[in-house]
């Protein structure tokens, strides 16, 4: 197995997820014999983002909300890349949900991998888009007032020819698995990854 | 006469705008020189559009306000019947072809030219050709020609264009093959030419969700090697300045084409205004380095356009060329633009498949791994500040016109130079001052300015804002403003006037 790991230490809170998901990456990259030469990944901004630092692939830590159009961008240039962008559910599912669908609509080659941990974390704890309807958080004490959104049915619904799945961190083998089947079809890829976040989650059972 | 302007008048959907290309067109041929103006109101139908022209031996940087002649396609449309000229024209769509049948034996012009200009664009529609007879006799039997000095050849610039199309062909140039816009009047026209052409000039042209994924993405494209630039008016351009501030933290040069139209918000879709030149040197939080260019008229928007790619591949920077409505959709008749040189800078930019490194918002290292360390986040600054110099050195010069001996200094910048022109012609107690590259200031500038005893600034905004700039960068005061700012040009008669 390369190493795919920068000089950097991971940032992350001890047991967050979020090292699972950087675990499942690295080896989901191995599993697909990846050319290094060939590969970009895009980071949105947020927790699951600071992967950019501890990775050394070459990458773009963009906005939040805008590491899928700078992923379309790379792939439009440059269609012979593996393009993967990863990211928060807060940045795409909320500051960039029109990217997400229009990417899906596109049927662009592309893989997104979403950390969701229904918080917006790296701000501390507010409610983002996949946070249940009433739970309380930092922005919404009295409850957090609207329906989660829906990731998978959402992208298969705007293009069934689309790939969406759900996967968790519980099952991290599953988590590898559904990356190496991401980057191996062409069109575009959501894997939606449910992700805990154990400094802010405990508001969520509240 | 030397001078003649034409004005053509009608709803929106007769072809007001075609029918005063074919003229243009037609004069051009015969070897006159022209500029025009159109204004139409942002409606799809109906409404009152008019396409005017002036032409003449002499060239002709602005078009008259007032026509000696007047066409009205339509009853209704005779504005103040100044001029007007009545003509029987058919109550259907070959009304245009009949009027321009008609003038081509007033304004003495070729008839058997025209008609081969007239084929050139509709085909063998002979309905066309037919009306265009009709016209043309009907004004034998029932008018005079007009006397016009005879033309004395245009130098062989025989293409006619429009700003927006001519920013295309800039963009193309100097390399540009990816190209993004989503819709907004005055710049429209640039996605259409790029669009309709894209593969003969080899260039990908997408059409994205919102103006935040166009700038994204021609910065995404940039990164993976391309030469990316966008088009938009100022509602888009709000959405892209996170982009243009991320392009600054990243290093990676794209340009943006801002066709001003007046605001704030939705202002007047289809007019024309300076009104966005400070918010585009400022557009972005953070400090960083951002090139500003303002052309003048429609040859500086192609020149400009291939600089502003030139200069971004070079400098790895956010690159806006500053137009107007004004510029971008008025035509003139300009050099063969396919077959100009192609000027390619060499990118510098590091690109996947060359090692690694990480393109990186957050303030970063050599490598792009984030630093937050007081040492090595003032080195990151420093570093990206660092080429404003340089930049400095290779962006356009001003433009320093009129006699030595002048006391008094214009100072303007984009589309009001073709106005000034005009009202400068044969004078020689005014010098005129055009600056090209509004960001960063030239040091010169200054040196130049206060080097004159009467200093007088013309802008098309309510709040002289080139002037604003000076006073901050080099507190330079002007003894007088020109300042128009109700969607409308300055005209040559206008500034006559205030020049007096
Ligand atoms: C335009 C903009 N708005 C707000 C922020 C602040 N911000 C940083 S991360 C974040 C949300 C993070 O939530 P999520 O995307 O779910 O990622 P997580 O931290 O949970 O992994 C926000 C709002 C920002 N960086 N940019
Ligand atoms: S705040 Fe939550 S998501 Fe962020 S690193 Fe800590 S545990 Fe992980």
């Amino acid at each position: 197995m390369i190493d795919l790991k920068s000089k950097n230490i991971p940032t992350w809170c001890p047991g967050c997820h979020d090292f699972i998901i950087f675990a499942c990456l690295q080896q989901a990259i191995n599993k697909k014999e990846i050319d290094l030469k060939k590969l970009v990944i895009v980071y949105d901004i947020g927790c699951s983002g600071n992967m950019a630092d501890f990775l050394k692939v070459f990458g773009v830590h963009s906005l939040h909300g805008r590491s899928i159009p700078t992923a379309v961008g790379i792939k439009l240039a440059r269609p012979d890349l593996t393009v993967i962008a990863i990211g928060g559910e807060g940045g795409i599912y909320g500051e960039g949900m029109a990217h997400l669908i229009a990417a899906a609509r596109l049927n662009i080659d592309l893989t997104v991998l979403v950390a969701n941990n229904q918080l917006y974390s790296l701000t501390t704890g507010q409610t983002s888009p996949t946070t249940p309807k009433g739970a309380k958080t930092k922005s919404t004490p009295q409850g957090a007032p609207s329906v989660p959104v829906e990731p998978v049915s959402l992208v298969k619904t705007v293009n069934p020819e689309a790939s969406a799945v759900h996967v968790t961190c519980l099952k991290p083998v599953e988590v590898t698995e559904a990356m190496v089947t991401a980057f191996g079809n062409n069109g575009f890829n959501l894997v939606d990854i449910d992700q805990l976040c154990v400094t802010f989650g405990k508001q969520l059972n509240s | 006469m030397n001078r003649i302007t034409v004005k053509i008048t009608g709803p929106a959907g007769m072809g007001i705008k075609s029918a005063g290309l074919l003229l243009a067109k037609i004069v051009t041929d015969a070897g006159y020189y022209f500029a025009d103006y159109s204004e139409y109101p942002s409606l799809v139908r109906g409404g009152h559009n008019t396409y005017q022209i002036t032409f003449s031996n002499e060239e002709v940087f602005m078009v008259d306000k007032t026509a000696d002649i007047l066409v009205s396609l339509v009853a209704g449309h005779e504005e103040d019947r100044n001029n007007l000229w009545e003509i029987p024209l058919p109550k259907d769509i070959y009304a245009n072809t009949f009027s321009i049948g008609a003038l081509v034996f007033r304004l003495g012009l070729d008839k058997i030219k025209a008609k081969k200009i007239i084929k050139e664009r509709f085909g063998d529609d002979l309905k066309n050709l037919a009306a265009f007879d009709e016209g043309y006799d009907w004004a034998f039997k029932n008018s005079k020609k007009i006397n016009i000095d005879a033309p004395e050849g245009n130098d062989n610039k025989t293409m006619i264009v429009e700003g927006n199309e001519a920013m295309g062909w800039g963009l193309v140039k100097g390399g540009c093959n990816f190209f993004a816009a989503y819709p907004m009047t005055p710049s429209t026209g640039v996605l259409h030419f790029l669009a309709k052409n894209q593969d003969e000039l080899k260039i990908k042209v997408i059409h994205p969700e919102d103006e935040i994924a166009v700038a994204s993405m021609a910065t995404g494209a940039s990164i993976g090697g391309d030469s990316a630039a966008v088009a938009t008016s100022g509602g888009g351009f709000a959405l892209m300045t996170e982009t243009i501030s991320l392009n600054g933290a990243l290093g990676v040069g794209v340009v943006y084409i801002l066709g001003q139209r007046p605001g704030p918000a939705t202002g007047m879709p289809t007019w024309t205004s300076q009104g966005d030149l400070l918010f585009a040197v400022f557009a972005g939080h953070g400090e960083f380095p951002k090139i500003v260019l303002a052309p003048g008229n429609i040859e500086e928007s192609f020149e400009l356009a291939q600089k502003a790619m030139n200069l971004a591949n070079k400098y790895n920077v956010p690159v806006i060329v500053l137009t107007d409505k004004m510029l971008c959709e008025s035509a003139a008749n300009v050099k063969e633009l396919s077959k100009e040189k192609l000027i390619i800078e060499k990118s510098t930019k590091i690109v996947p498949g060359q090692g690694f490194y990480l393109y990186n918002s957050y303030e970063h290292d050599d490598e792009g791994f984030s630093v937050e360390d007081s040492e090595p986040a003032k080195l990151g600054v420093e570093k990206r500040l660092k080429i404003v110099e340089e930049i400095k050195k290779d962006t356009p010069k001003v433009l320093l016109l009129g006699s030595k001996n002048a006391k008094k200094l214009i100072v303007s910048w984009g589309s009001t130079k073709g106005a000034i022109l005009e009202a400068l012609k044969g004078r020689s107690d005014y010098a005129y001052l055009q600056v090209k590259t509004v960001w960063p200031i030239e040091s010169e500038v200054g040196k130049i300015i206060n080097g004159f005893e009467t200093k007088i600034l013309i802008e098309n905004n309510a709040t002289g804002q080139l002037g604003q700039l000076l006073k901050s960068q080099m507190n330079i005061t002007f003894d007088k403003k020109i300042l128009k700012y109700n969607g409308r040009p300055f005209f040559p008669h206008e500034l006559k006037e205030a020049l007096l």
